[in-house]
């Protein structure tokens, strides 16, 4: 028996007092950069305009166990508002095992989106070579994936809609 | 994990020039098609503690009750084979009776409600099924063409079981005439997936004399990815 998908809808420009309280729950209560590390970017538009009306999550599951053993809230996951200016930081546990993963999956949302986005973040000292989701990625276009290093424990990643570097979304019904 | 490709008209266009934002917001590349990585069949799993206890009563939030029409929200979460999507979190928000939401960007000349906030979470149960208690929303102007006013609707974010099951869409009410004026339900295509968006009157699930009741499934995709629901 086949059951036909529930179509998408955009979250609208009024979510943002409902979705607050995740946003409040999943801060790291342990951010100095230890063991965590921080992507901070600028979410844009068609025009380059920055959306300041978008939000952002990010999944890594490999942090996920770790952060449930310090009890965090909501372990492994990440929602957080962009600023009028567009931009966004999130401060995600580091998965230990794997550095062929992506650092997170992102989804995107947005009032004027009408489907939410899959993308992922890799980071550039990472061993990108071994990371079979990016691999998966046209060559000429991977770049918009990766975050490009700017401190210790810090990288710096934008999110493009639409242009030259629109950012790479992701159908999960690949073939394997 | 796997899942099936989108069949096309199930999710609206991403650029939908009817509705204004669309235009520089949606993608305009395809999406490139990716097989999952093992990492997507798990998903946040939320302490029931986050939960707490008016997040499913929308009119139990403030000192006294709301204005409008109280009612009763049902369904079940289904995947692609109908299996329920068992102790998935649930969000809801929406505008109040007349038309407002409260948030510190809606200019609806409208009153707030001092006793609605129109925001609420909830886990789905065994059977996949979720339920809660709220007011129904008022239609609203929006801005994006002359007349334009939003057929009434909840807003639903579902997370699924696994992280390419997350859904966020819209609840509307059966019989609203502003449906044929909404860019934003026109923008589905296909005429049977955006009927999938309405829910139905149920007599079972309408309270006495206190409120009706309207029931909504939803179905997130995922066959294969959830062998026998989680």
């Amino acid at each position: 028996m086949s059951h036909a998908i529930t179509p998408s809808q955009t979250i609208g420009p009024f979510s943002h007092e409902a979705w607050e309280w995740a946003c409040a729950a999943c801060t790291p209560a342990n951010a100095d950069g230890s063991d965590t590390i921080t992507i901070s970017g600028v979410l844009r538009d068609g025009d380059g305009a920055p959306v300041g009306d978008g939000m952002i999550e990010a999944w890594t599951p490999g942090a996920a166990t770790i952060e449930r053993e310090r009890d965090h809230a909501l372990a492994g996951f990440r929602r957080v508002p962009t600023d009028d200016e567009g931009r966004f930081t999130l401060v995600l546990g580091r998965a230990q095992e794997a550095s062929c993963e992506p650092a997170a999956l992102v989804t995107v949302f947005m009032r004027g989106l009408l489907v939410h986005q899959f993308s992922a973040v890799f980071l550039e000292d990472d061993d990108l070579d071994r990371a079979a989701l990016l691999n998966q990625v046209p060559p000429e276009r991977r770049a918009t994936l990766v975050a490009r290093k700017t401190g210790p424990a810090s990288y710096n990643w934008d999110i493009r809609m639409q242009g030259e570097q629109e950012t790479v979304f992701f159908d999960y019904g690949g073939a394997p | 994990m796997q899942f099936d490709a989108l069949a096309p008209g199930s999710h609206p266009g991403l650029i939908y020039p009817a509705y204004k934002s669309t235009v520089k917001r949606g993608p305009t590349l395809p999406p490139v098609a990716v097989h999952a990585p093992a990492s997507l069949k798990t998903n946040l799993a939320p302490p029931t503690s986050l939960l707490l206890p008016f997040d499913a009563d929308l009119t139990a939030q403030g000192d006294g009750a709301p204005l409008g029409d109280k009612i009763v929200v049902t369904g079940r979460v289904l995947d692609e084979d109908g299996k329920p999507v068992r102790n998935s979190l649930l969000e809801v928000w929406q505008a109040n009776a007349s038309g407002r939401y409260r948030h510190k960007r809606d200019q609806h000349n409208a009153p707030l409600d001092p006793n609605f906030n129109g925001w609420g979470k909830m886990l789905t149960d065994d059977d996949g099924r979720y339920r809660f208690v709220t007011i129904k929303p008022g239609a609203y102007p929006w801005g994006n063409h002359d007349k334009a006013w939003r057929p009434a609707h909840i807003h639903f974010s579902m997370f699924g079981n696994a992280y390419a099951q997350r859904l966020v869409t819209q609840m509307y009410f059966p019989g609203d005439p502003l449906f044929e004026f909404d860019p934003i339900y026109q923008s589905i295509s296909d005429l049977a997936a955006r009927e999938r968006l309405v829910s139905r009157f149920s007599l079972d699930e309408t309270v006495g004399d206190q409120m009706l009741g309207y029931e909504f499934d939803i179905v997130l995709r995922g066959r294969n990815a959830t062998p026998f629901g989680l």
